[in-house]
């Protein structure tokens, strides 16, 4: 037990003194932000700037759609109107869009009184879809006001009339109604799980490179022979375990400064409100703790059998695939977290720590659930440790020759 | 009394290789021991074998007076062939760490190390990172930190290999004091010269066999005397003595070789009444010649 906490101590100094220990700890929430703050900027912007022209019969009704589209301060669209349209300006239009002087037209006829309506949108790129959402609603806006207006209502009746309502959700969480906004729960489960993917790996990769790294430097032969290799690696994975926690807890610590300051608030009250309970971030450190454990002894098993890191390297992403796998699925678990699927990769150990924890995020699992993954992904792990500790043992002596079968079995015995 | 280390007909074999076949050895305390053989030979396998790094396939292992235990091993110091050292680690820290692996105290560690430090001249490097060290420097520290724990048994693979003269006798003399202390020493190496003026016993092992093995002095006088060195004046018509087998005359300067169990004595006779002889001298075969002569020519020595 000394060996081994004197390992950890020497792995875990040896890590945070490192340069690589205080680059990630900066560099990777300023990437989050980064990422975050374009995703957020790219949806925002998507389907704008764009120069369309609304072609119709009925030039009120063109215009009110006009008018509709450019109060979506977002969007930046340029919008002409051509009323009253005749088919020859149809080939016109087509034309244009084919000489990329506009991005699409929106062919808009009506019979008397703005009935039976019928509109097509005619653009150079298909699958555009904010464009698309934002006519749809800008010409059923219209509609609705030309109707109202036919039948006498005054202008400002109508403005009072079709104003609209936003939306906003809540979570039912504890049997209590919380505020919550789908984007702040998704972007928690996000950013949550995205760290959990990213430390798991970055820690797992860490023990296994450090395992090379005595292995290369020949400095377990000094070790050896003073300490199991068992402790060895034990005191690896808990000094570099530690490392991780510690780092965690860094950021944590700054999420929480940050919280405080007047930027969050004023962030935080563009309706993006994330929900972080304690519970979750148990959870947390509790899937951060069992994943590593389970990629680490992977990692470490993996590594006493390579010669070089090169060798290393190329099996890395074989083993990071669960992870990749689990993180694909973000977006169908976070909008189907009960669905079979997200249950059953929820509870399959590799994937389980990412897996369940947007499953937490976005709405609490079924307790035994979660207890059911835990037990399995803790009985995975005994099982990697029991035979990475073993591989260890054999591997990190054998440089040149192979191991043999009885070779093996003796040290089993012996050690 | 018990000795130190006690292998009994150890045996190792890799998949396809022999590396030990039935070597057999004692260490006594305060004695230096020469483990000798070409590259190859088994050295580091038997060496391996000794700290439990490796399990012999057949035959036991004693240390310090017991069948082999990992408790053992904390009275035993190793330095492996392959030099390895924490690249990122501060010296001091380094041994300290090492010291404590051992059983030490961090107080006790601390102070062993700082007096290593000084003994070897390396003081001034104690708190710079081993990497930016010298290489001869880097073995100097774990030349000491094998010896932190103060070992009974201090097993040296190969342990003078790339150090300057200078630091290569610093070393020498540290070993000779720690076997004046009482210290069991055993080293490998391919240099016969060391082994020469350093061990009183040695073992000769070649692909896996202990092919020659004893006390210095024993070893040697198994080997006849048979080359004889001659410096004259005059005559030089006794170069055709029967006793001799070959010879070299360099003006006045001859190295001869003699013919097995030739009388040495009638040739000196013989030289004497022809030229007038300065120096004649039966020289007993070095180490080198006696492993040349041993182990074949086709040695990578």
């Amino acid at each position: 037990m000394r060996d081994i906490l004197l390992i950890a101590k020497r792995e875990y100094l040896e890590q945070v003194k490192g340069k690589a220990f205080k680059v990630t700890t900066i560099l990777i929430p300023v990437i989050f932000a980064a990422i975050i703050g374009i995703s957020i900027f790219a949806s925002r912007n998507s389907g704008s700037g764009k120069h369309i022209v609304v072609a119709s019969n009925d030039a009120p009704l063109a215009a009110r759609v006009q008018e509709k589209l450019l109060t979506d301060k977002n969007a930046h669209l340029t919008v002409d109107v051509l009323a009253p349209a005749a088919d020859s300006d149809r080939r016109q239009l087509i034309a244009k869009i084919d000489q990329k002087q506009i991005d699409g037209f929106l062919w808009l006829t009506t019979d008397a009184n703005a009935g039976n309506a019928k509109a097509t949108y005619v653009a150079r790129s298909s699958g555009d879809f904010a464009t698309e959402s934002r006519l749809s609603d800008a010409v059923d806006h219209a509609i609705v006001q030309q109707r109202l207006s036919s039948h006498g209502i005054a202008a400002g009746d109508i403005d009072a009339l079709t104003k609209g309502v936003k939306i906003e959700t809540e979570q039912v969480k504890n049997g209590k109604e919380v505020g919550s906004s789908t984007l702040g729960s998704f972007f928690a489960a996000y950013i949550m799980a995205f760290l959990l993917t990213f430390t798991v790996m970055m820690y797992g990769m860490n023990v296994g490179r450090s395992v090379i790294q005595e292995k290369t430097s020949r400095i377990f032969e000094v070790m050896l022979s003073t300490v199991k290799p068992t402790d060895m690696l034990a005191g690896k994975l808990v000094g570099i375990g530690a490392v991780g926690l510690t780092q965690l807890a860094i950021w944590a610590a700054a999420a929480l400064l940050f919280s405080s300051t007047a930027l969050a608030a004023s962030l935080m009250s563009g309706g993006l409100k994330i929900q972080i309970s304690p519970a979750e971030i148990g959870l947390f450190a509790v899937y951060f703790l069992l994943g590593y454990a389970l990629y680490s002894t992977l990692f470490a098993g993996l590594a006493a059998t390579c010669e070089s890191e090169q060798e290393l390297q190329q099996y890395a992403p074989l083993a990071a695939v669960p992870v990749w796998l689990s993180f694909s699925m973000i977006t169908f678990i976070v909008s189907n977290p009960n669905s079979f699927w997200s249950v059953a990769i929820s509870l399959f150990p590799p994937c389980a720590p990412i897996a369940m924890f947007l499953r937490i995020a976005s709405q609490f699992p079924p307790l035994w659930q979660i207890a059911l993954s835990l037990a399995l992904l803790l009985i995975s792990v005994w099982i990697v440790v029991w035979f990475s500790s073993r591989i260890y043992r054999i591997g990190i002596l054998m440089y040149g020759k192979r191991a043999t079968l009885p070779e093996m079995l003796k040290w089993l015995r012996y050690s | 009394m018990a000795a130190v280390v006690e292998l009994d007909r150890i045996s190792k074999s890799y998949e396809k290789k022999i590396a030990v076949k039935d070597l057999s050895l004692r260490i006594e305390a305060g004695t230096m021991f020469g483990l000798l053989g070409p590259n190859g030979s088994g050295k580091t396998s038997s060496i391996r074998m000794m700290v439990g790094i490796t399990m012999p396939d057949s035959g036991s292992v004693q240390l310090l007076g017991k069948p082999f235990d990992r408790e053992s091993l904390k009275r035993v110091g190793y330095l492996p062939e392959e030099r390895g050292l924490y690249k990122k680690m501060k010296v001091m820290d380094q041994l300290i760490f090492m010291g404590e692996l051992r059983g030490l105290d961090k107080g006790t560690a601390g102070r062993r190390a700082h007096n290593w430090c000084e003994r070897l001249q390396i003081l001034e490097a104690s708190d710079k990172k081993t990497e930016e060290l010298s290489k001869g420097m880097q073995q100097k520290i774990q030349f000491i930190s094998t010896l932190m724990h103060d070992p009974d048994l201090i097993i040296m693979d190969e342990p003078f290999s790339g150090l300057d003269p200078v630091n290569a006798t610093l070393l020498q003399d540290t070993l000779i004091d720690l076997k004046n202390a009482g210290k069991a020493i055993l080293f490998s190496t391919h240099r016969m010269d060391q082994v020469e003026k350093l061990c009183d016993a040695i073992c000769l092992i070649s692909s896996g066999h202990a092919v020659l093995s004893g006390g210095m002095r024993e070893v040697k006088s198994r080997y006849e005397r048979d080359r004889v060195i001659l410096q004259y004046e005059g005559e030089n018509s006794f170069l055709q003595h029967p006793a001799i087998a070959e010879f070299k005359d360099y003006a006045g300067y001859v190295e001869i070789r003699l013919k097995p169990h030739a009388d040495a004595q009638s040739l000196l006779r013989e030289a004497a009444q022809k030229a007038t002889i300065y120096r004649f001298e039966l020289v007993e075969p070095s180490l080198e010649e006696i492993f040349i002569q041993t182990v074949g020519e086709k040695v990578d020595a």
